[in-house]
């Protein structure tokens, strides 16, 4: 399988810190392939996605693009890669129908062509009612889905997505996913995304890459991954925000949200575990095998 | 599985120009409220009490006033807008759609002056329509002011550009531009003549763009047409081709 991209020792400093955004990072990402980058805020993914599409420069270390490094030739970068920054901010003062035109157009296509795509895009994304309404007067979640169609606007054969489903409901984050899926299957579309949302996006990941402190610790497919942890079972915990309760001792948690904590606890001691938990101060718990979060809390927390 | 193509292509230089500029254009959906407020009510009002408090000093300070004041509706609404519109895209993180386009910052750089330009020129041509028959001072326009409009708007957008990409804050990038403003509304002979100032706001004003704008308007809105028009046409476009440059290098510029 062809590599898309080929990045080698990254490094990044930041101006006045004296610890790496991004320490030494090396890795691949193959034609046609899912990869979902995973890691607490401030690991390093937005900093490294930035350094892969051009916005920022490397303090040491190369990205390559089709064989060629990106720094130094933006077109290169541009006329391949569909990017899709962290915050969805509105797109000028353009409507939905026109954004997604004339970029589609810049990238390339006719105008006939860029006409079409901008109907098929419309389609996909479910947003035919809002093709002529301006970007700035859009809903969050509706702008997200606007930026998404940016992205892919033109046919890009690569897509860089930086939280793809943020801010977006239930029934919105699925047609991401359906949708990335489809583009992934019928066009062959190498598509790298950063998300918290990782038990969704179990669902369409192929490889995972997991960041923690600025440093890449685990790269692979997540039912490689997993068998490092296969001894290990996830047990969630629910409590009201304000009360946490007191944990036996050995047991480490991660929060998810405030009166949501999740542990990855060894399988043999789970029965021991359970009844020395208090069980009084939970509004409830689950014990579950390993997900992609799991991977992700084994890794990064 | 389809391969990866590895010849894709943006649009030839000029296409990105059009595509652009139409993109640019878009902006009056939100700039035609400061256009009219700041681009023509405020001149208008500054030319009504500048001109009857110049009326007792003769034609020339009329004339003064009024072209003095198509000036300041170049600096109030058109390099205002730009700078707004420009430290937006900077802090909204619109640089960074415009970056991942396979698009010239050159193209980008004239799309967005030349839009500019054109959504100045309604509030050009009310200030230059009202404001003689409001004083009472008649005009005799040479048809060189097709030339010379274009010419004193496209370097007041490139300075306001340029102060768009250069304050640390948004905030920042407004307050800088509106003290220029008043600065270079004030300095040499925009709107007061050149003997009604001290000396050394005459020798300053040699470093604004606004006095070779206003001199430049004087000549083909009052006459005579002198040479001195070919020298301020030069520095115009001299102010508009460093502003540009600059401001396509700060885009260029990563993020280090």
């Amino acid at each position: 399988m062809d590599v898309v991209y080929a990045i080698e020792n990254l490094t990044k400093f930041y101006p006045k810190q004296t610890s790496p955004a991004n320490n030494n990072i090396s890795f691949e990402i193959r034609q046609g392939e899912i990869f979902g980058f995973l890691g607490d805020n401030g690991a390093g993914k937005t900093t490294l996605v930035r350094q892969m599409v051009n916005l920022l420069r490397p303090t040491s270390g190369c990205v390559t693009l089709l064989g060629k490094p990106v720094v130094g030739d933006p077109q290169h970068v541009a006329a391949h890669v569909g990017y899709m920054p962290q915050m969805a901010h509105a797109l000028n003062n353009m409507a939905v129908g026109e954004a997604l035109y004339f970029t589609a157009h810049l990238r390339g296509m006719s105008r006939a062509d860029a006409l079409r795509e901008r109907d098929a895009l419309l389609e996909l994304w479910q947003m035919g009612a809002l093709r002529d309404k301006y970007s700035t007067r859009l809903s969050g979640g509706e702008r997200r889905l606007l930026r998404l169609a940016v992205a892919m606007a033109g046919r890009m054969p690569v897509l860089i997505l930086d939280e793809p489903t943020n801010e977006l409901a239930p029934q919105r984050r699925r047609l991401v996913w359906d949708v990335l899926s489809q583009i992934n299957r019928e066009r062959g579309t190498t598509i790298l995304f950063i998300t918290h949302d990782a038990i969704e996006a179990e669902k369409v990941i192929q490889r995972v890459g997991i960041m923690r402190a600025g440093e890449l610790v685990a790269v692979g497919r997540p039912g490689d991954l997993k068998r490092h942890i296969d001894q290990k079972l996830r047990l969630e915990l629910f409590f009201a925000p304000d009360a946490p309760p007191q944990l036996p001792a050995g047991l480490t948690p991660h929060e998810l949200q405030p009166g949501h904590w999740i542990a990855l606890i060894e399988r043999r001691e789970a029965s021991a575990l359970l009844e020395r938990l208090d069980l009084e101060g939970l509004d409830d718990f689950r014990l579950y095998s390993p997900t992609l979060e799991d991977l992700y809390v084994h890794y990064a927390a | 599985m389809s391969t990866m193509p590895l010849d894709r292509r943006g649009q030839p230089i000029l296409v990105q120009w059009w595509d652009l500029f139409r993109m640019e254009l878009t902006n009056w959906r939100w700039s035609w409220r400061g256009s009219l407020l700041q681009g023509t009510i405020t001149p208008i009002f500054s030319l009504l009490a500048l001109g009857f408090f110049a009326r007792d000093s003769g034609r020339e300070a009329l004339l003064y006033v009024v072209t003095g004041n198509i000036v300041v509706s170049l600096l109030f609404g058109t390099m205002t807008s730009v700078e707004s519109r420009v430290s937006w895209l900077r802090f909204q993180g619109g640089l960074d759609y415009v970056a991942t386009l396979p698009v010239r910052r050159s193209a980008f750089v004239l799309a967005m002056v030349a839009a500019f330009l054109l959504l100045s020129l309604p509030s050009v041509v009310i200030t230059a329509v009202l404001g003689p028959l409001l004083l009472g001072a008649p005009v005799h326009i040479h048809p060189l002011i097709l030339l010379v409009i274009p010419c004193c708007t496209a370097p007041l957008a490139g300075v306001g550009a340029a102060l768009g990409m250069t304050g640390r804050t948004q905030q920042a990038s407004g307050n800088l531009t509106f003290l220029l403003m008043l600065v270079m509304t004030a300095l040499g002979p925009v709107i007061v003549p050149p003997d009604r100032l001290p000396g050394f706001m005459v020798f300053l004003g040699r470093f604004s763009p606004a006095t070779y704008a206003a001199s430049a308007l004087r000549q083909v809105m009052v006459g005579p047409v002198t040479m001195r028009l070919l020298v301020d046409l030069l520095v115009l476009c001299a102010v508009t081709a460093a502003s540009m440059a600059w401001v396509g290098w700060r885009m260029g510029r990563q993020e280090e």
